[in-house]
């Protein structure tokens, strides 16, 4: 029992230490520093002149819901996906959506036609090109692996947790939520 | 002493004289030539000069073609590229593909890339106040036009093709006319630039034509001056030559005649039977001989003069001075008689050998004893002297002089007595007899043996001609002074 306690009070310890403070979370461009990160790591990237640097993962899913328009500086909200195939698209249908592909399809086509959602998702073909994207378009939101993520754009804390934290969600290979 | 001494003196070795008076006479002999040759020699140089300057010039122009093609180039690529990243903006708007779009994007930053390097390198080569003015505007304008591009390209991407459209027409054509402005400014000073600088070199080359244009007009004035005054200065030569023959020719018949006519006399007194007596006979016999012998030594005091004429080359030995003084005297011993001559010697004792030929040096010695007859009616009697003399560092020589109180030489005619067939009016005048060589005779001879003759004249008190001649190699100390036995002069 005291041996059960003391590891309960040192893992309470750990997680104190460990977890950053809250309200001073921030993003930063690109990824300056990784500590063992995998590579399996989906990081969420915006434009570099979005000023948002935080967001809960229930904003991260309204927005790729489609459920959010704008950003606080007035563009518009483009979601940006990859082409059906991707791991990356995958764990995002997974953990961000909760759908499959056809419920994915189905949500946007319903969406748009009822006007519920003003734009579907862009999709484009590759990491490259979605990087791209969303280094020009203002109002774009993507996501990458941490290891394709550079300078180019902005990657964004979900739940106040940047990629390479243990506690962030979204991974690739199940690992996540 | 109030002596007028004016010494004509040749202090140069007899090497020396030798090379100088082949050169002398090979100038005079081709003096036209040599100086068509300076002139050739300075048209070329005039030439080389010319072809550099020009060569310069072309190479400046080529310079500057190249700098202006080269620049003209760049800002045409920097057109194409600024119109290429705008034509690439716009074609993202012809597809909804976002791939597509981005790429178009991708394209347009590429093309603005280069144009901003292109900027900053004209910047960088800028040397001008005003290059470097419009290339700060065109950057200025660039990044503006720049940042309505990156405007446009969002919302493309994000769908608003209206907005995207709008801020394209009201604010990125605007810029990018700006943008298309500056490139032709600077395109136009490039042309500026090329203009000035053509001008320029045009002038240059200009000045270069001209250069070599009075450069040739002066040398061929010059060439041409110049051999006028040769031809003419040669024409006068050759009249003063032809009137110097001709004196010589008159001379020489007039010393022709007198023997001639005694000897003619004396035959037809021989011939009519006038000398019958063996006195007369004789008499007339000795005439004909004496008159003979004077035509006989006239004929070859002519044929020595034409022989030294040819730079005579004589046998060069070791010889005694008073061997070549006995000879001398010798030969003119019955003139010396005749005249009622007497010579006062005074020859330093030990002289060393001197280099000559005998018979040269002694008809040198002759003529000068002859002419101190010639020339001194009243004083009868010459000086002969003989010394060493090793003043001069290089070359050790004898002196043997002819002292005359006769009539001197007068200043005008001192540097011309050397010259074949001159005679003084003043000796013409006294009707003194001569064909005007004996002195050029034997100033050719004693150079040919690699001495010279120097003078020392006043009009009316005398002259003293000395020879120079050179000490034998090994000989050069005279006994007196390798005996240290005195002055040792003797006068006999």
């Amino acid at each position: 029992m005291r041996l059960l306690r003391a590891l309960l009070i040192w893992l309470a310890v750990v997680l104190l230490f460990d977890l950053p403070p809250h309200g001073s979370v921030e993003a930063t461009a690109g990824l300056p520093e990784r500590r063992n990160v995998p590579h399996e790591i989906l990081a969420i990237i915006v434009n570099r002149s979005n000023p948002v640097k935080n967001l809960t993962f229930e904003e991260l899913r309204k927005i790729f819901m489609g459920e959010r328009s704008r950003w606080p500086n007035g563009h518009r909200v483009i979601v940006t996906m990859m082409e059906p195939g991707h791991p990356e698209r995958e764990v995002m249908l997974r953990d961000v959506y909760r759908m499959t592909e056809k419920d994915y399809l189905d949500h946007f086509l319903k969406g748009t036609y009822t006007g519920d959602i003003p734009v579907s998702p862009k999709t484009l073909s590759s990491s490259d090109i979605l990087r791209k994207f969303v280094f020009n378009a203002p109002g774009a939101i993507g996501y990458l692996r941490a290891s394709d993520v550079d300078g180019s754009v902005k990657v964004v804390r979900i739940d106040g947790h940047l990629p390479d934290d243990l506690e962030y969600k979204l991974q690739i290979g199940g690992l996540g939520k | 002493m109030n002596r007028q001494t004016r010494p004509v003196t040749w202090r140069t070795p007899a090497g020396v004289l030798k090379a100088r008076a082949f050169s002398s006479r090979l100038f005079d002999e081709h003096r036209s030539a040599w100086l068509l040759l300076i002139v050739f020699g300075v048209e070329v140089g005039l030439g080389i000069l010319a072809m550099r300057d020009l060569l310069a010039t072309y190479d400046e122009v080529e310079s500057v073609c190249a700098g202006s093609v080269r620049g003209l180039r760049s800002i045409g690529e920097l057109q194409y590229e600024a119109q290429e990243a705008r034509r690439t903006t716009l074609y993202a708007l012809t597809t909804n593909d976002g791939n597509l779009q981005v790429e178009y994007a991708d394209q347009s930053r590429g093309a603005d890339r280069f144009v901003t390097e292109g900027i900053m390198q004209y910047l960088a080569q800028s040397r001008i106040p005003r290059e470097t003015e419009a290339g700060k505007r065109l950057a200025s304008d660039w990044d503006a036009y720049l940042k309505a591009r990156d405007d446009v390209l969002g919302l493309i991407l994000e769908g608003s093709i209206k907005e995207a459209v709008r801020v394209d027409l009201t604010l990125g054509v605007a810029l990018f006319d700006r943008v298309r402005q500056d490139l032709e400014e600077i395109k136009r000073l490039y042309d500026d630039q090329a203009s000035q600088h053509l001008v320029l070199v045009t002038s240059s080359s200009r000045r270069s034509v001209l250069k070599l244009i009075c450069g040739f007009g002066f040398a061929l004035l010059f060439a041409s001056a110049a051999i006028w005054a040769i031809q003419r200065n040669r024409m006068r030569n050759e009249v003063q030559l032809a009137k110097l023959q001709m004196d010589f020719v008159t001379s020489v018949s007039h010393e022709l005649r007198t023997p001639i006519t005694a000897i003619l006399c004396a035959s037809e007194n021989l011939r009519d039977g006038f000398a019958r007596r063996k006195e007369d006979l004789v008499e007339q016999g000795s005439i004909i001989v004496d008159q003979a012998a004077q035509l006989s030594g006239l004929v070859d005091q002519v044929l020595l003069f034409a022989a030294t004429r040819t730079e005579p080359r004589y046998p060069l030995r070791p010889l005694q001075v008073s061997e070549i003084i006995a000879s001398a005297l010798k030969n003119m011993a019955v003139l010396l008689e005749r005249s009622g001559f007497t010579v006062e010697q005074r020859i330093q004792q030990g002289l060393p050998q001197v280099v000559g030929d005998l018979q040269a040096i002694s008809k040198c010695l002759q003529n000068l004893i002859e002419n101190a007859v010639k020339y001194s009616p009243e004083e009868r009697q010459i000086g002969l002297s003989a010394r060493f003399d090793n003043s001069a560092t290089d070359k050790k020589e004898v002196q043997i002089s002819i002292q005359d109180r006769g009539f001197g030489i007068s200043s005008s005619d001192l540097s011309r007595i050397f010259e074949p067939f001159f005679r003084s009016p003043r000796v013409v005048a006294a009707q003194i007899h001569g064909t005007g060589l004996g002195l050029s005779i034997a100033k050719s001879i004693v150079e040919a043996v690699g001495g010279r003759l120097s003078v020392v004249s006043e009009a009316g008190v005398g002259s003293t001609f000395t020879l120079h001649l050179p000490v034998a190699e090994g000989d050069a100390q005279p006994d007196t002074v390798r005996s240290a036995a005195g002055p040792g002069e003797a006068t006999t």
